[in-house]
């Protein structure tokens, strides 16, 4: 894996080029946001669950060895196989031993963000196992060859055509398909065969209650249960963050994550799982992968108590304007750029910085994480570990230096007016000023604050003007 | 050589936050309380589901035929409903793939969600509940419980059934330029008999 930075800014303005699909992406994205807002307002006790999800969450954070030992202890009693992962590579290697003793070929799985962090795909492949998505979004980003560029709508950069396009090479269909029904129904019907001759299935796993050993999967399409009931062995991948204490606190959950992240009330499939089916086998794997790390960190481990909802992806401005494909890692937006960096500090060094600092993110969290927060205390945290772009830290470095010094300070004010006047167009939007990029510098002014003060407040003689003490 | 389980809990160990700060609220329940009938109706259309009702003398048998006129193979998992193809020819997960419409018996919904629950006690497989095209489901009005808070503490079955899925209306996707469509890869539509 490359270390160099993510360069979110230019993946963003590629994004931006293609107006149509930036239109749609940008209001399909506030609509979601809106059809939460509208479920919110139907809930009087809206604040206080999500009051509760946060302290529920915090709660088992800082019991997670107990909870996942109860977890375990439940689930081995009910007849599940309960499998530890520390990274990805030890994930990867369990699931393809799990494969590998049951002769399975052909494993169908459901959408899971914890695979994708693990790159399991491709480990597979090389072991002679056929992946198939089968979740509608993720198996067009499949056949794309990209990344999930949502957490909950893998394709939503893409529009009806480019699915045609995709679609009519793999499945055969019309290329000139226009109806999204008609290229549902494709996926339904060259899903279904490889759903009834799969070997194996894999889901991952939304929540998991340790009271019970049960993990529970939050769907839409049906292709989850489809996967984990038709084939006879069962694999769950899932993050070990993912417990809650009790059945009964799954009420809590379930009112807010289908509300937060699509606006509607419940996900069409709410399943539980809690021991294999009759004949069948059923594994569970618990992954680490910086997670039991993540905890550690002082300013950053309640954003372990994230549910998935992707609700801070559609409010933001900044990801509805530049395509969850520019963050260049498995998780974006939002929530991305504050978990992204503690897999890779410095690949991931610029994601903290796609954001306006507006604290949307923040307001929509089922879970209440504070994420605009954590983005600034990223930013405080990247330029202590001198991970920040040249000019940005150069900006900053002579930034510092002038606003250290009023009499340098008001000096360079009075030549940017001037110069913002008079200097041509080439020296003022330049590669040394990221600002004028695709905006036009403040228009200058006749006179600068501190001239006016002086003119008409002279008499005063206030503490400030530093510089007449010396 | 320590395993990769005893590492990651000791991680956690060292890591966390300290416990004493952060108690264990006791179980909410919240919201609306209204376990109607009409209210589990009004959510059940949200989320694309419908009531199948009975027109007078008729039988569930001639209910089902009239809302699925073009189904060859029903399938029914109650007494109520004869079908075509008996239960017990559905004998491994692939078996179900052939039905047309699936009859079962919810022990329970949810008013709130317009959800009902299924679990193997109620299947002859867990597939039958998915692989079929379409769902038609016996719910009595007696079993509806008001909301997800009260459907957690008070059915016995997310304790119990190793297989437990509340289905909120048909299978449903919105993956391709938001359009909402009904009936994505599991069943096409579910409809509600009551009883």
């Amino acid at each position: 894996m490359s270390d160099k930075p993510v360069n979110h800014a230019r993946a963003a303005e590629h994004f931006i080029e293609d107006a149509p699909h930036l239109q749609f992406h940008d209001e399909r994205l506030w609509d979601m946001r809106q059809k939460r807002d509208a479920q919110m307002h139907i809930l009087p006790e809206w604040q206080e669950l999500r009051e509760e999800a946060s302290r529920i969450k915090e709660h088992t954070l800082s019991r997670l060895p107990e909870y996942l030992e109860q977890f375990e202890t439940n689930a081995k009693k009910n007849g599940i196989h309960v499998h530890w992962a520390r990274d990805g590579a030890e994930h990867n290697r369990i699931v393809g031993e799990i494969l590998k003793a049951h002769n399975a070929r052909n494993l169908i799985k459901s959408k899971s963000m914890v695979t994708e962090e693990c790159d399991m795909r491709p480990y597979l492949a090389k072991q002679g196992v056929t992946v198939t998505e089968t979740d509608l979004g993720e198996r067009i980003q499949q056949l794309d060859d990209q990344l999930p560029s949502h957490i909950v709508v893998p394709a939503v950069h893409k529009l009806t055509a480019d699915v045609a396009k995709i679609f009519a090479k793999d499945y055969h269909t019309d290329p000139n398909i226009r109806d999204p029904h008609l290229l549902a129904e494709a996926q339904r019907q060259a899903a279904r065969p490889v759903i009834l001759h799969a070997d194996a299935g894999m889901t991952g796993g939304n929540f998991v209650v340790a009271e019970t050993g049960t993990f529970v999967v939050c769907t839409n399409e049906g292709n989850a249960d489809l996967s984990a009931t038709v084939p006879n062995l069962h694999i769950a991948t899932i993050g070990i963050e993912r417990l809650v204490p009790r059945m009964a606190d799954m009420g809590v959950f379930i009112r807010l994550l289908s509300r937060s992240a699509l606006g509607s009330p419940i996900t069409q499939y709410t399943t539980h799982f809690r021991g294999p089916q009759k004949g069948g086998e059923m594994h569970v794997v618990l992954v680490d992968n910086g997670r039991s790390a993540r905890l550690g960190m002082e300013d950053f481990w309640t954003s372990l108590k994230c549910i998935r909802c992707g609700a801070c992806m559609n409010t933001c401005p900044v990801y509805r304007r530049s395509g969850g494909l520019s963050y260049g890692a498995v998780y974006s937006g939002p929530i991305g750029a504050i978990i992204d960096p503690t897999f890779n500090e410095r690949k991931y060094s610029t994601l903290p910085y796609a954001s306006t600092l507006n604290g949307s993110c923040t307001n929509v969290c089922p879970v209440k994480i504070n994420i605009h927060e954590q983005l600034y205390k990223w930013r405080r945290v990247l330029v202590q570990h001198h991970e920040m772009p040249f000019v940005k830290r150069e900006i900053m470095h002579m930034a510092g230096k002038l606003m250290g010094q009023p009499r340098m300070y008001r000096a360079a004010i009075k030549a940017t007016e001037v110069s913002l006047g008079t200097m041509p167009r080439f020296v003022l939007y330049n590669w040394l000023n990221p600002w004028g990029k695709h905006r036009e510098n403040p228009h200058p002014v006749k006179q600068t604050f501190n001239d006016w003060y002086r003119k008409n407040r002279q008499t005063t003689k206030p503490a400030a003007a530093p510089e007449t003490k010396k | 050589m320590s395993t990769a389980r005893d590492e990651i809990l000791q991680a956690l160990r060292n890591n966390r936050p300290t416990p004493e700060n952060h108690p264990l609220p006791p179980v909410a329940t919240l919201g609306d309380l209204d376990a109607s009938r009409e209210r589990f109706i009004t959510s059940l259309r949200i989320l694309g589901g419908d009531v199948l009702e009975p027109v007078e003398g008729e039988t569930l048998d001639q209910a089902i035929l009239r809302r699925h006129p073009d189904a060859r193979v029903i399938c029914s998992n109650v007494p109520e409903a004869k079908g075509t193809l008996p239960v017990e020819k559905v004998k491994t997960p692939q078996d179900a793939a052939t039905i047309d419409v699936t009859v079962v018996r919810a022990p329970f919904g949810i008013a709130e969600m317009g959800s009902i629950f299924l679990s193997e006690a109620q299947l002859p497989i867990n597939s039958f509940a998915h692989l079929g095209q379409h769902i038609v489901v016996l719910l009595s009005v007696d079993e509806l419980t008001a909301n997800m808070h009260t459907a957690y503490q008070e059915r016995p079955e997310f304790k119990t059934a190793s297989y437990g899925v509340l289905m909120s209306g048909p299978s449903a996707t919105a993956d391709i330029q938001g359009v909402l469509i009904r009936g994505a890869q599991g069943v096409r539509s579910l409809s509600v008999w009551f009883t």
